[in-house]
Formats: structure tokens, C-alpha cells, sequence
């Protein structure tokens, strides 16, 4: 790739929607291409569903906020949940068919695949019949969850993977989505102290933090995080759901910290508009 | 003395208070090294700071241009225009009443023509990084006052697999950027990530690269949390004290602290 400087009002600016309207206006037009998008949250907190919804809305032509694209999806943990794939494709023709399924459980593999996944990238006549734009990997804090006694190799690993996946984002202007799991924070974790915003996450009750540590933080390019709220659900009546659920925007270049409630459906994964 | 004096070009960081512990603001003709932990709002400076540059000299800027060098995918054209288009509007509005050579410069007073001199590079290796920072001479000849990166660091944090290797590029690389500061009279502004370090057996944060970089620069700042307020401070720096203020990033770029300069107004 020539070198050379580029005019930023040439850039290509693309976003995915994220099948929402709502969810959409809250990240600005839905997930950029071209960026490294992690999306943190517990277990059950709506990760996968989202990413499931990404997968339909990439496939999606471009009338409806899609990219008519084919995507990627890379789990590390299996299954892959077909069944509700196709529950929340209902009346989408065919969505398998601009869907790729793949599996990495180490740091080794994923790597590997991902470099055969330049030479997919780079087809001219991809599989599909379509291009592949969107790039799920769910989750990498499976992939880097053996709390490792080699630090520095660990971050180093971390840093390579965001590497390698920033490239392919930026080269093939594809849409990266990584989830991450929670870890539990301490109070009084000294270096916790001055990590700020990071301090004001919790859901179910419970302080949490993204998993995978500074090192980690570092490499994407915008966070997001779900969350619930504890048991006392009931309060938010007008959610419409059991209990509350919340996207929170922790940072990102193009945005301001915000938030807003969400609620998982049978037909799938929709913000709560606030009223202004 | 005298050349010392043609040094003392700054560009402003949208907050006043922010440009009063620099002394007026990022220096030219020195390397300025910028870290703090995600979101504190690095990549936001170095846009801000890409915008301020080219406000025209009329209106007391630099009237110049930028170079942006992303390594990490995190420069948006869309708040780059939001921050062009506040600073358009809050200039004009500070020179209502200075109309003198202000029609002059109309067609510039346009966010789209802030964001068409930003020259901006992507590097996605560290090899393209130093290619990129090996070639700056040769772009920065004139109405350049300004080179941004962001980050200096993250190539440098994967597999290196010699790290005698690593020490090595990133003494030259400092070495390239101050003699281009130097002898452009530029402001070369580079990010830097954290990292936790282990010392005593507690983890504290430092900032990444090692040791050898942390010689590098003239001056290094520094920003934090201090419970949900951000600040900035400056570390070192051969010609300003320690000092700190505090800093938003609003909708319309870096400010100062609402509260702060509602003290200043009642004064």
C-alpha cells in the first residue's frame, strides 16, 4: 500500500446498522467500518444477540441500512447459535447464505485463520457471491482467558490479534465486532484508581470491568458495554422487560458518553427511545 | 536568544487552562508527548489540536496545516468536522468585533476546508510507521506546523521478537522526530499508551515503551481521571513547572471545565 496522505474528507465513512433505529442514533448511524468495535458485557447480558443481529443487518441491502455483504463469524465459544439466528431472521431470504462460520480456541489458531482470511478478503468473486464486510469475533476473552503466568507474552498476543485485526478492517473497510466478558473490581485495587470511567460499570449489582486489562483497552477502537440492573427491575415498568438492560457508549472518538435502555425480544435486540 | 524567541510559535488546546500550564499552548520546534488510558481523550487532542493549527492568523492562529498520523484507526472525519465547525464558530464569535482583514479569509473559515488539510496518514505496521516518520522532510517544507501520532506506541507493543531491535528503532525514531522539529520549527505531538508496571508489588501505571523512550521527548503530559474530571499535567519539560488543570472534552472539542470558567466570568 502506497503511502501517501489522504484527504480525510475522502475517507470512506461507512456504518452498519445495528437493526435498531434507536441503537442506531445512539452510536451515531450504527457500527463504522474500518474500526474495531468491543463490545463487553456478562454473561447473558445481550452480546451475542447483538452480534447475531449485526450478522442479519450486514447481509441486509443498503435500502434498509445494511450492506448487502457477506460476514465472518469467528467463535471460540461454540455452538453457534443457529436456532436463534433463524428466529430473528424470520422473512430475511435465505441468511445463511451470506454467512461465514468459523472456530479459533487459542491465540495460534485465530491468528492462522485470520491470515487465510486475507486471501478470502482479497477475492474478487467471494464465495457468497458477495463481499464480506462485517468480522465477529466472539468472544476473545475466551481466547485469552488462561490467565496466562506470561504476562508480557500475553500482551504482546493481545496487541498482535488487534494488529492484524485493524489491518483487515482498514484494507477491506470491514466492520470488526469483539465481545468481551467482565471481570469483578475490587475497591481499593490501587491501579484501578486512576482508570476513571471505568469505575462507574456495573451490572447485576456487581462492579465489573472489560476483561483482558489495559492492554486490551488499548487496542479498540470504541468500547461498548451491556449491562443489567440487579433484580429490582420492576421500577423500570415501562421498559416492558423483566428487568432493565443497558448500552452504555464507555469511550469512542466520534461520541460522547452516553447510554440508553435496550430490551431483548423474541424478534430481537431494540432500544428504549427516552423522551426528551 | 534571539532564535529562542522565533520558537515561541504555540498552538492553543481549546482550553485555556489546559494552554496555561504550557505555558500558551503545544510549542513549536519541540516534541510533546501526550499519554493517559483510553477515552481520557488523547485521540480528541490530537484532532483539536490538528484544527487549531490552521486557524488563520487574522484571527490570532497559525493559519497553517497539519499532519496526522493514525496508527490505530481512531481518527473519525465526522468529529473532526464537529470540532472544525466549533472552533469556526467560537472564533468568529471572539472576533465579532475585529472585522479587519477578517473577509480575506472567508472560503477558510469552512470545516471542510480544515478537514482538507489535515493530511492524513494510516499506518498499519510499524514498518509503515517508520516509513511514513522517515519521509516527513520531504511533506513538511512550508505551512506545516504541526505533526500529530497516534500513537506513537501500539505497533511497537506486539511480538518483537528482538528487543534490542526495538530499543534501537525507537531511539532513531525519537531522534528523526526532534531534528525535524528543530529545523522546521514544528510541533511534533506523539501519543503514548499506559501500561500497568509491577514496583513493590503494587501495579502502577506508567507509560508504555520503556525506559529508552522515555527520554525521548522535550516535554511529556500527562492525563487523568481525578474522579470523573479529566486532567492534564505536565511532567516534565525543560522550561515549565509541574503544574495541572483540569479539562472536558465537550461537544465541541477540548474546553475548559464549565464550572472553572464560570469562577473566571464572576471575576
Amino acid at each position: 500500500m502506497p503511502l501517501r496522505a489522504e484527504n480525510p474528507l475522502h475517507l470512506p465513512i461507512e456504518k452498519l446498522s445495528l437493526g435498531c433505529p434507536v441503537l442506531d442514533r445512539l452510536l451515531g448511524g450504527g457500527a463504522p467500518c474500518g474500526f474495531v468495535t468491543e463490545l463487553s458485557g456478562e454473561a447473558a447480558s445481550g452480546k451475542t444477540q447483538l452480534c447475531l443481529q449485526l450478522l442479519l443487518s450486514a447481509a441486509a441491502p443498503r435500502s434498509s441500512g445494511g450492506l448487502s455483504a457477506a460476514s465472518l463469524f469467528i467463535s471460540s465459544e461454540p455452538p453457534f447459535p443457529l436456532r436463534r439466528l433463524l428466529s430473528l431472521s424470520s422473512g430475511a431470504a435465505a441468511p445463511l447464505d451470506h454467512i461465514l462460520v468459523s472456530t479459533a480456541f487459542s491465540f495460534k489458531d485465530l491468528l492462522n485463520l485470520l491470515k487465510h482470511v486475507d486471501a478470502l478478503l482479497s477475492l474478487v468473486r467471494p464465495p457468497s457471491g458477495r463481499p464480506i464486510r462485517l468480522l465477529v469475533l466472539d468472544s476473545a476473552a475466551a481466547i485469552f482467558r488462561a490467565d496466562s503466568d506470561d504476562a508480557r507474552r500475553r500482551s504482546s498476543e493481545i496487541f498482535t490479534l488487534a494488529a492484524k485485526l485493524k489491518e483487515q478492517a482498514r484494507k477491506f473497510n470491514l466492520a470488526v465486532i469483539v465481545t468481551n466478558h467482565v471481570v469483578d473490581v475490587f475497591d481499593g485495587g490501587s491501579s484501578d484508581q486512576h482508570m476513571g470511567n471505568y469505575l462507574n460499570l456495573s451490572s447485576s449489582g456487581r462492579k465489573v470491568c472489560p476483561a483482558m486489562g489495559l492492554a486490551w483497552a488499548n487496542c479498540v477502537n470504541m468500547r461498548l458495554f451491556l449491562s443489567r440492573t440487579a433484580g429490582d427491575g420492576n421500577g423500570d415498568s415501562g421498559t416492558g422487560g423483566s428487568f432493565g438492560r443497558k448500552l452504555q457508549v464507555v469511550f469512542a472518538p466520534h461520541l460522547p458518553e452516553t447510554s440508553c435502555e435496550f430490551m431483548i425480544r423474541r424478534e430481537g435486540v431494540f432500544g428504549v427511545a427516552t423522551q426528551a | 536568544m534571539f532564535s529562542d524567541e522565533q520558537n515561541l510559535k504555540h498552538i492553543s488546546t481549546g482550553s485555556e487552562d489546559f494552554d496555561g500550564i504550557l505555558g500558551g499552548g503545544i510549542h513549536c520546534g519541540e516534541v510533546t508527548e501526550v499519554g493517559g488510558v483510553p477515552g481520557i481523550g488523547k485521540t480528541q487532542l490530537g484532532i483539536q489540536l490538528g484544527v487549531n493549527v490552521q486557524i488563520p492568523i487574522v484571527y490570532g492562529g497559525l493559519g497553517s496545516k497539519a499532519i496526522y498520523i493514525d496508527t490505530e484507526g481512531s481518527f473519525m472525519p465526522e468529529r473532526a468536522y464537529q470540532i472544525a465547525d466549533a472552533c469556526i464558530v467560537d472564533t468568529l464569535e471572539s472576533f465579532r468585533f475585529h472585522r479587519k482583514g477578517a473577509e480575506d479569509c472567508q472560503e477558510r473559515m469552512q470545516p471542510n476546508y480544515f478537514l482538507a488539510n489535515i493530511l492524513y496518514f494510516r499506518v498499519c505496521s510499524y514498518t509503515e510507521q517508520i516509513a511514513v516518520i522517515n519521509n516527513l522532510n520531504k511533506i513538511v517544507v512550508e505551512q506545516k506546523d504541526i505533526v500529530i501520532i497516534d500513537s506513537i506506541s501500539f505497533h511497537f507493543r506486539q511480538d518483537f521478537e528482538d528487543m534490542a531491535l526495538r530499543t534501537r528503532v525507537l531511539k532513531e525514531l525519537s531522534q528523526t522526530l526532534m531534528k525535524l522539529a528543530k529545523k522546521f520549527t514544528l510541533a511534533v505531538v506523539v501519543m503514548n499508551q499506559v501500561t500497568t508496571k509491577r514496583t513493590d508489588g503494587s501495579f502502577q501505571l506508567t507509560l508504555a515503551l520503556g525506559d529508552t523512550w522515555s527520554h525521548s521527548c522535550t516535554n511529556r503530559v500527562i492525563l487523568h481521571w481525578d474522579g470523573n474530571d479529566r486532567r492534564a499535567y505536565v511532567e516534565k519539560s525543560p522550561s515549565l513547572p509541574q503544574a495541572s488543570a483540569s479539562f472536558s472534552v465537550t461537544g465541541k472539542g477540548i474546553r475548559n471545565v464549565i464550572s472553572h470558567s464560570k469562577r473566571v466570568r464572576m471575576m
